[in-house]
């Protein structure tokens, strides 16, 4: 699935797609193509990349080819997916101790579709953060490890 | 002129006197009357051989009218929740009033006498009713016992059936919550689904079932890649610089081209649709040619504060403030 959609190898790559994706949310997914639920998050994200074609445009990024982005948005699990709306990053709270990328997959197609039509709707009217339209059961728990405590 | 008198027969006042039942009209009604009454009587008398008797139905209340008496009589005999069919009819003509009215009304209107037998029941007959009246009873009790055994049995292998296939579900799961499984199976997959696997292979239950079940849980867990701390370098919760906003060398390929490019026109073209969109939105005031200076991003970060934008972004503003005051002072001691 993961050849279905395009993929960024380089910091400069990722840097050019944040700066040129215009009036679209930006959605980077950072992981591993190989990883399992990587893999399950691609094929959402691949079958639903032609429906919001007009929202969004979506990139894979893996994360071994771009530690500097690792580095920058603390991504200790993957998949991580990140959303950019003309160059800023934008925030989603998503009942998880992080807003500021998703950790996981998505449980089904129309979850991700809903968020990223949220994500589009609140760039739209200014807001940096917003609301996430997911059940908060279908939001996958992971523990926030923290350094040293 | 006889005086008048009222034929019920015929529903009608005739001045002939005794001349009235030999009649035609008369003799029509009359026979007209009989053949109603037949059936009825001949279907109790099949039934005093073999009773019948049937769980209660308001269909049961029905009355019959006894042309000889002159009242109405119930049918059927019923009592609490069963009715013996005919059995009212066959008491009201076995008694000894409705034989006696049986008489009189074939001397007033003359009927034929072969015709009187078949309207009376006699008391043998009754008795002999009654006998087949019980045995009926019996066998309708018989019956129901075993109605009611067949719902049981079945209910029984219905029970059965749910059971194993919530054992069957539950023993090869690696996940030791029992409760758990069975409230998140049925609050996700559709039965059908489970169903169709357990009942083709129920010794063999895939990893299928378990992941979707632990989905929330631990999450068919993700792969950790390790902490990401570079100690000295920020990142987004510290509110370090994104890394697409600092400043590189940029490689501009000499492509010497009097006027708009063919890709200048494609974006002038997208310029024109961005006019449409609304002018509040995030970025709309994104000035994509002039080039960013670091400090220009006002992505604080402070994913840990709870509270509005505005007090992050105030707080960033103290704090860069302090620290431009700071680095200000390092760098220039006031020379006072």
């Amino acid at each position: 699935m993961s050849f279905l959609l395009p993929k960024l190898t380089s910091k400069k790559e990722v840097d050019h797609a944040i700066k040129s994706t215009a009036e679209k949310v930006l959605v980077l997914r950072f992981g591993r193509d190989e990883d399992p639920v990587c893999l399950q998050l691609d094929d959402i994200l691949s079958k639903t990349s032609s429906d919001l074609s007009k929202m969004s445009a979506i990139y894979l990024v893996d994360v071994d080819r771009t530690p500097v982005y690792t580095q920058y948005f603390d991504i200790s699990y993957i998949p991580s997916t990140v959303f950019f709306f003309n160059g800023q990053h934008m925030k989603v709270d998503y009942g998880s101790p992080d807003h500021t990328k998703f950790v996981g997959s998505f449980k089904t197609k129309q979850d991700f579709i809903d968020l990223v039509e949220v994500i589009y709707r609140g760039a739209m009217r200014g807001k940096l953060i917003v609301q996430s339209p997911i059940d908060p059961k279908n939001i996958p728990k992971y523990d926030l490890l923290y350094q040293d405590i | 002129m006889a005086p008048a008198e009222r034929c019920p027969l015929c529903r009608q006042t005739f001045f002939c006197g005794r001349g009235h039942v030999y009649s035609r009209k008369h003799r029509r009604q009359l026979k007209e009357a009989l053949e109603r009454l037949l059936p009825q009587v001949e279907a109790a008398r099949k039934a005093i051989r073999a009773a019948q008797v049937e769980r209660y139905v308001p269909e049961h209340e029905r009355r019959c009218w006894c042309l000889c008496c002159g009242c109405e009589v119930r049918k059927h005999l019923s009592h609490g929740n069963l009715t013996v069919l005919h059995g009212g009819l066959l008491e009201h003509l076995a008694s000894p009033e409705h034989k006696k009215a049986t008489n009189r009304f074939w001397w007033e209107n003359k009927a034929e006498f072969q015709m009187k037998e078949k309207f009376l029941i006699s008391p043998q007959d009754y008795a002999r009713f009654k006998k087949s009246m019980v045995k009926g009873l019996d066998s309708y009790e018989e019956k129901e016992d075993e109605v009611i055994k067949e719902m049981a049995a079945q209910i029984r292998e219905v029970e059965h059936s749910r059971q194993e296939l919530v054992r069957s579900v539950l023993e090869p799961q690696a996940v030791p919550d029992p409760e758990e499984g069975s409230s998140a199976l049925g609050s996700w997959k559709g039965t059908n689904s489970q169903a169709a696997s357990t009942s083709q292979q129920p010794s063999y239950l895939d990893l299928q079932p378990a992941p979707e079940l632990d989905w929330m849980e631990t999450g068919q867990p993700l792969t950790f890649i390790g902490h990401q701390d570079a100690p000295g370098v920020g990142n987004i919760h510290s509110g370090a610089i994104p890394p697409w906003m600092v400043q590189e060398e940029e490689h501009s390929s000499g492509n010497q081209q009097i006027g708009p490019s063919h890709e200048e026109f494609l974006k002038e073209k997208e310029k024109q649709k961005l006019k449409k969109l609304p002018p509040d939105r995030v970025g709309a005031n994104f000035d994509h040619d002039s080039s960013t200076s670091v400090g220009w991003l006002p992505s604080f970060g402070r994913v840990w504060n709870n509270g509005r934008r505005w007090q992050s972004r105030h707080q960033f503003k103290t704090e860069a403030a302090a620290r431009n005051k700071q680095s200000h002072k390092e760098k220039k001691p006031k020379v006072s």
